[in-house]
């Protein structure tokens, strides 16, 4: 039920996207003058007719192979939502979300270890001292080894201290 | 430039003063490390290697970035025979005689078999790379918009015959990759499309996040949620971390010497068609020395005839993975798309005009490839014999390294953009899971699909030119000449409408021989 209500939506998606989003701006008059041009709406709305036509395919056979199958019914997929809503892999979700979000403000060094220590628990890490321990060292060690010696930008965070703490691991070497 | 300044100008380029040297054995290193590590693909391994890269030149980073990808395949196989895991796809048809072997107390012999033939194919296929790339540069700068349209638009093509089960959603997934592709300033005109108002998206989609979140976290996702997670725990090598390493004897070697032919030639020219790769060439080579076979009956039972022909295979498709992309600009796999990305990062454009303006791009790679197929032979026995128990490393350490190592990636154009971009796009990986699409077809679509419209655009104005506003048939003569007007475009075109009509026809060509038979 979801493969089919996923493709239902982006079949509505994409039908609400051709006829509002494909162009967003108006096409130079200049480049209109030329009838030789393709105009630049041209090509995503090829892609978005056949994609429609093809989602419509999908959704009359995965009807079609459903038929009679009990799992096939919107309780069924109720049932199935709660359950991947106390899932692992929600979680999982939701930790990453989370993560880009203080990303910013927190920096990476205690980011990567509130990431470290909360997926690794998720995964099912017996020793969560350890885990924290390795979280901490970590964070602090690929901070130094990309930030520090490989030049790559990583975010500092915006927390003073936090910040001073990461430009302290930037200049160690 | 011949082809012998070429082999001393990649020599000097890899050489480097020795810090570019030391820089492809941490490379091999790392990526046999990668590909051993159940979990890892070797696109992950090589969009995780990204990373490193950012702050190097263009060369230095795709001397990097292929020893990773070379040794990750190879890497693959040490999981394979030891563990039953495959470290990476295309090593699974390793797992048939090799883990056999590996319980009988003969790993050693299995790895150095896997070892041997991988080193084998890779070198082969690196040769054809460095013979091959020139003329087919010098040729492509002929190809008009409309033959390099047909050519990119071949890859796509591919994909949809490959995956014969799947050929609708691998459709519709290509179809999505092309329209992702979209997003952004169109290139003719640079009027906005389908940008939902988002200033952000104006220059396009962020190509690395994306194939680092579909998949890097994409897979880590799905291990979390899986019942039973990849684990090297409990293999025949990695309980006490001791591995027999008695290599197989010369006379064995020379037994398999027309499979390890056989193999590097068809893995090769696998690994050149664009959207083939690595595990088709592996599958594909392996059940073709099965049916050459003499005793067809003793594979998958642990003989060194299926490893060599698996590992050859794989490593031969990673050569020719290299040869559309540094002659054509069009990327022969995933792990080819992310070079491309990457490279395109750094104001790199791959095509037959590179190889006229910067032939040490083909040199280094070349050089590199050599090196990488050889030294990784003894970093592989390296790592398979003292590092056993470093390849049991638990997921729950793994898994979140990995999305660390991920949101470096994204993060290092020093965008939180990017980091957004990649936690979306793994959780689309999980929702094209179940939605039983194909994202390695989304990828090629998403990655092929700017080329392929300004290709069309190209091809399109410069064909059946009016002066007047055009009606529906100097539309339909335009089309026709863009895609039909020369004769490569046009044999390609067949070819591709072809595979794309093949599930109409050939249920009936199935249905017509069992009348007859």
């Amino acid at each position: 039920m979801f493969e089919l209500i996923c493709n239902c939506l982006l079949f509505v998606f994409l039908g609400v996207t051709y006829f509002t989003h494909v162009l967003e701006a108006k096409v130079p008059k200049s480049y209109l003058k030329n009838p030789n041009v393709m105009s630049p709406d041209a090509w995503p709305k090829i892609v978005i007719i056949l994609l429609l036509i093809c989602i419509a395919l999908n959704i009359w056979k995965i009807i079609r192979k459903n038929k009679g199958n009990p799992e096939f019914s919107f309780a069924a997929f109720g049932k199935n939502t709660v359950a991947f809503l106390k899932s692992r892999m929600f979680i999982g979700m939701v930790i990453l979300v989370a993560a880009s979000l203080i990303l910013e403000p927190l920096g990476f060094v205690v980011t990567a270890a509130l990431v470290m220590f909360s997926y690794g628990m998720l995964l099912g890490a017996k020793k969560w001292w350890l885990l924290a321990i390795v979280a901490v060292v970590l964070g602090i060690v690929l901070h130094v080894v990309f930030s520090g010696l490989l030049s790559v930008n990583l975010p500092r965070g915006t927390v003073p201290f936090l910040r001073s703490f990461s430009l302290f691991l930037e200049n160690l070497f | 430039m011949s082809l012998g300044e070429m082999f001393v100008s990649g020599l000097s380029a890899v050489w480097g003063g020795g810090t570019m040297f030391l820089m492809v054995i941490v490379a091999i290193v790392l990526g046999t490390i990668f590909g051993a590590l159940p979990g890892v693909s070797a696109t992950m391994a090589v969009a995780l290697g990204l990373t490193f890269t950012y702050t190097m030149g263009p060369v230095p980073a795709i001397v990097f970035l292929t020893a990773i990808y070379c040794s990750s395949i190879t890497g693959g196989s040490i999981t394979a025979i030891l563990f039953k895991i495959p470290g990476v796809p295309s090593s699974a048809p390793t797992t048939f005689d090799g883990y056999p072997m590996a319980q009988r107390g003969e790993a050693g012999k299995a790895l150095g078999v896997a070892l041997l033939a991988s080193a084998i194919g890779g070198l082969f296929s690196a040769l054809v790379m460095f013979l091959l790339s020139t003329p087919l540069s010098k040729a492509a700068l002929a190809f008009s918009n409309g033959d390099m349209f047909a050519i990119t638009f071949l890859g796509l093509s591919i994909l949809v015959v490959l995956d014969t089960k799947h050929m609708l959603t691998t459709i519709i997934s290509g179809l999505l990759g092309l329209l992702l592709a979209c997003i952004g300033q169109d290139p003719m005109a640079g009027v906005a499309r389908l940008t939902f108002g988002q200033t952000s998206l104006l220059s396009g989609m962020e190509m690395i996040p994306v194939l680092i979140g579909l998949f890097a976290v994409t897979e880590v996702l799905k291990q979390t949620g899986a019942k039973k997670r990849l684990s090297a725990d409990d293999g025949v090598g990695g309980t006490k971390g001791k591995v027999n390493t008695k290599m197989p004897s010369l006379k064995e070697l020379l037994s398999i010497k027309w499979t390890l032919l056989r193999c590097s030639v068809v893995g090769t020219v696998v690994g050149i068609l664009p959207g083939a790769g690595a595990t088709i060439a592996s599958f594909m080579c392996y059940t073709m020395e099965n049916k050459l076979s003499k005793y067809p009956e003793k594979f998958g039972t642990g003989i060194i005839d299926g490893i060599a022909a698996s590992e050859a295979a794989n490593n031969a498709a990673t050569g020719g993975a290299m040869v559309p992309l540094l002659c054509l600009g069009i990327p022969g796999g995933n792990a080819a798309a992310v070079m491309a990305s990457a490279l395109a990062l750094k104001g790199v454009q791959m095509g037959p005009r590179l190889l006229n303006v910067q032939p040490e791009f083909l040199s280094a790679t070349f050089i590199t490839m050599i090196i990488t197929n050889i030294v990784m032979v003894i970093v592989a026995i390296g790592i398979a014999k003292v590092f056993a128990q470093i390849l049991a490393v638990p997921y729950y350490y793994l898994g979140p390294i990995i999305l660390l190592l991920a949101t470096i990636g994204s993060f290092s154009e020093g965008n939180f953009v990017g980091v957004t971009v990649m936690v979306i796009a793994g959780i689309f990986g999980i929702v094209v899971k179940y939605m039983h699409l194909n994202s390695a077809a989304i990828v090629l679509g998403l990655v092929l699909g700017g080329m392929c419209e300004k290709y069309f655009s190209q091809a399109f104005q410069k064909a059946h030119i009016v002066t007047s506003p055009m009606g529906f048939g100097d539309i339909m003569a335009k089309i026709g000449s863009t895609l039909f007007g020369t004769p490569i475009a046009a044999v390609v075109m067949i070819a591709c409408i072809l595979m794309l009509l093949s599930p109409l026809y050939m249920p009936l060509i199935k249905k017509a021989r069992g009348k007859k038979a």
